[in-house]
């Protein structure tokens, strides 16, 4: 196999394969004369094919999680390994931008989206940093946009989509790139039902069709019916870590 | 199209500002530069716009207006030695008072009289041409009807933009220097704001007493039988010459005129100034308009770094963006002092856009945006992924 390993993760992960593993992630923030620790020596893995939810409520640093692991904040202790890249924090800040421009993606709760640029033209400019020419970009960015469905609206700028289409746009955005490993920040919360359900079957079909690790951190409980392993944290601690069996046809209610 | 040019081209009311800085820094050198330049046009149009493929003046000369231009008179045969040439006439002129005449009723009361506005007297600049169909001294926007009229002993031309000026219209008797001439002809296309100028034939220059009859008569204006040739007759000339004279090429002599403006030291500071206030305001309303534009952009630069796309390539973005901004602020520069002339033409001030001036601008204005964007360039750090993550 052409898989290239350093230590456990790997990037041509089969499923079930770890994608990226942290251990004793320490990260405080400075709160007036004090710190608060926010995450107080998390260890956490993901593994390609899985949809990993990332549960609890409001402060209890789930989302600085995401951020260490991803390479967007860094911890003051701790390692972590994410595909081909061991200890990605002791790379320069340059390694860690190329290492996501080539193996992740996100997606936010903002849609954060240009406001000049069309649907299509959201996802190419993203492909052209990866180096692919217009006409490559184009195409990638066209099958992408279909996936998620909107194929109908490629030349639509935001201001013209919904809710729902814009965050596809940025889901199509985040999956064009063919990531290994797809993070998502409260992909739902500013959803109605209807758009929450095709956006968490969009990161369910990721993981299972395409197989990244998805790692989608909510505080939305009904979103657990879709997930391969749902990881409560709470004050900074992972309290509980359990496997289950999604249901790809689960519907959420709508609001 | 890329990122900088759509944003550029959709949220272009969020960069107008920037580009209205820079259109008036622009509008600021290019008029000021131009309305120096046009002062300096307004005395050379007549030989400028002559027949004349080459003229003769002094060594030392350094253009028409600053420096010994006049030659002796015995350099006219000499020129006449060199196969390509035709005609040599020399360029004469002098200056003088014109008086307009107003018809007063003497039987009126003096009060009267005063109400009605006394006759205008101005000095004016007297400049001739030669009236024989062809001549070299003749502006090649001259009609032919200009010419049969001036052609008449004690006849003068005004430019429509100095008739108000000296207080006079076509078919007018006034005084030039005391003698009685009429207004045959009204010229367009020859304002100048410094002093009004009139044309007359170098005959009524004669008959009015002021040609040159002595020795020494102003730069030599020559017509070749091939106008194509100039440059190497005039090389020729200089070598016949040998050292006695110096001939240039229309061209060469109009270049050497603009320039010459810009030896005078007030006029560098003048424009100095402008420069500087141009580059201050320009710098700082575009360095904080662009700044505005990212920062309201932040989150989707952010969500772009998210994705792995480097600082650098967002610092490209901006430089990008800065640099269109320079574009359109230069087409809107040169587009409102182009408007600003025509309106000042019809005042008799004449802006000159030199290509030249056009290019140095218009490249310092892009050089402005740069710099803004460069400056700008800070705010970027704002843009923290990690920010996007709550």
């Amino acid at each position: 196999m052409n898989t290239m390993t350093f230590g456990h993760t790997k990037v041509q992960g089969r499923h079930g394969e770890f994608a990226i593993e942290a251990k004793g992630l320490v990260k405080r923030f400075k709160s007036g004369k004090n710190y608060v620790e926010v995450l107080k020596g998390v260890d956490f893995d993901a593994r390609h094919g899985d949809l990993t939810m990332v549960m609890g409520p409001s402060g209890s640093g789930k989302s600085t999680l995401i951020a260490a692991l991803s390479g967007l904040l860094k911890p003051e202790a701790g390692r972590v390994d994410a595909l081909d890249m061991d200890d990605m924090w002791s790379f320069s800040s340059g390694k860690i931008d190329k290492f996501r421009l080539d193996h992740c993606g996100f997606i936010f709760q903002g849609f954060n989206l240009f406001p000049s640029l069309s649907a299509l033209q959201q996802v190419t400019t993203v492909l052209k940093f990866q180096g692919l020419t217009p006409d490559q970009a184009k195409k990638r960015a066209t099958l992408a946009l279909e996936e998620v469905g909107l194929g109908h609206r490629l030349h639509q700028r935001p201001a013209a989509l919904s809710g729902g289409e814009k965050q596809r746009v940025a889901i199509a955005r985040a999956l064009a790139k063919d990531p290994q490993i797809l993070f998502a920040d409260e992909p739902t919360s500013a959803l109605d039902g209807e758009n929450g359900q095709i956006v968490i079957k969009l990161l369910r079909r990721a993981a299972t069709e395409h197989g990244a690790a998805v790692i989608c951190v909510t505080h939305d409980p009904r979103l657990e019916a879709w997930a391969d392993r749902v990881i409560h944290i709470e004050d900074g601690v992972i309290i509980d870590d359990q496997r289950r069996t999604p249901n790809p046809d689960a519907v959420l209610a709508s609001h | 199209m890329s990122l900088a040019l759509s944003t550029l081209l959709f949220e272009w009311r969020r960069y107008m500002a920037a580009v209205m800085a820079l259109a008036l820094s622009g509008l600021l050198v290019l008029a000021m530069t131009g309305v120096f330049i046009g002062i300096g046009k307004g005395f050379t149009a007549q030989i400028e716009r002559s027949a004349a493929d080459v003229i003769i003046m002094q060594p030392g000369a350094k253009s028409l207006i600053g420096g010994p231009s006049g030659v002796p008179r015995r350099f006219i045969p000499l020129a006449y030695n060199h196969p390509a040439v035709v005609e040599v006439q020399p360029l004469d002129g002098a200056g003088g008072t014109f008086q307009s005449i107003k018809e007063v009723d003497p039987t009126r009361s003096q009060a009267e009289r005063a109400k009605q506005g006394a006759p205008r007297q101005k000095f004016v600049q007297s400049s001739i041409i030669d009236t024989t169909p062809g001549s070299v001294t003749i502006p090649t926007d001259y009609s032919r009807e200009l010419v049969d009229a001036l052609r008449q002993p004690y006849t003068v031309a005004v430019d429509e933009t100095a008739l108000t000026t000296l207080g006079v219209k076509l078919g007018d008797k006034a005084l030039y220097n005391g003698q009685t001439v009429t207004v045959v002809g009204v010229t367009r296309g020859y304002p100048n704001m410094m002093q009004p100028g009139v044309v007359m034939s170098r005959d009524t220059l004669r008959m009015v007493g002021q040609a040159d009859t002595g020795p020494r008569v102003g730069p030599l204006m020559i017509k070749l039988r091939d106008p194509s040739q100039s440059k190497i007759v005039a090389t020729q000339l200089n070598a016949m010459g040998n050292g006695q004279w110096k001939a240039w090429t229309r061209q060469e002599l109009a270049d050497a005129n603009a320039g010459a403006m810009f030896e005078e030291g007030i006029l560098v500071i003048i424009i100095g100034g402008c420069m500087v206030l141009g580059i201050i305001i320009g710098v700082a309303i575009t360095w904080q308009t662009l700044r505005g534009a990212i920062m309201a952009n932040i989150k989707e630069f952010a969500s772009l770094r998210a994705l792995g796309v480097g600082m650098g390539s967002l610092r490209r973005i901006v430089m990008e963006l800065s640099f269109w901004v320079g574009v359109v602020g230069v087409a809107a520069a040169i587009g409102l002092t182009w408007l600003l002339s025509l309106f000042a033409l019809s005042k008799a001030v004449i802006i000159a856009l030199p290509l030249p001036l056009l290019i140095v601008v218009g490249g310092g204005l892009i050089a402005i945006a740069m710099l803004s964007g460069f400056l700008s360039m800070g705010i970027l750090k704002k843009s923290q992924p990690a920010d996007l993550l709550r």
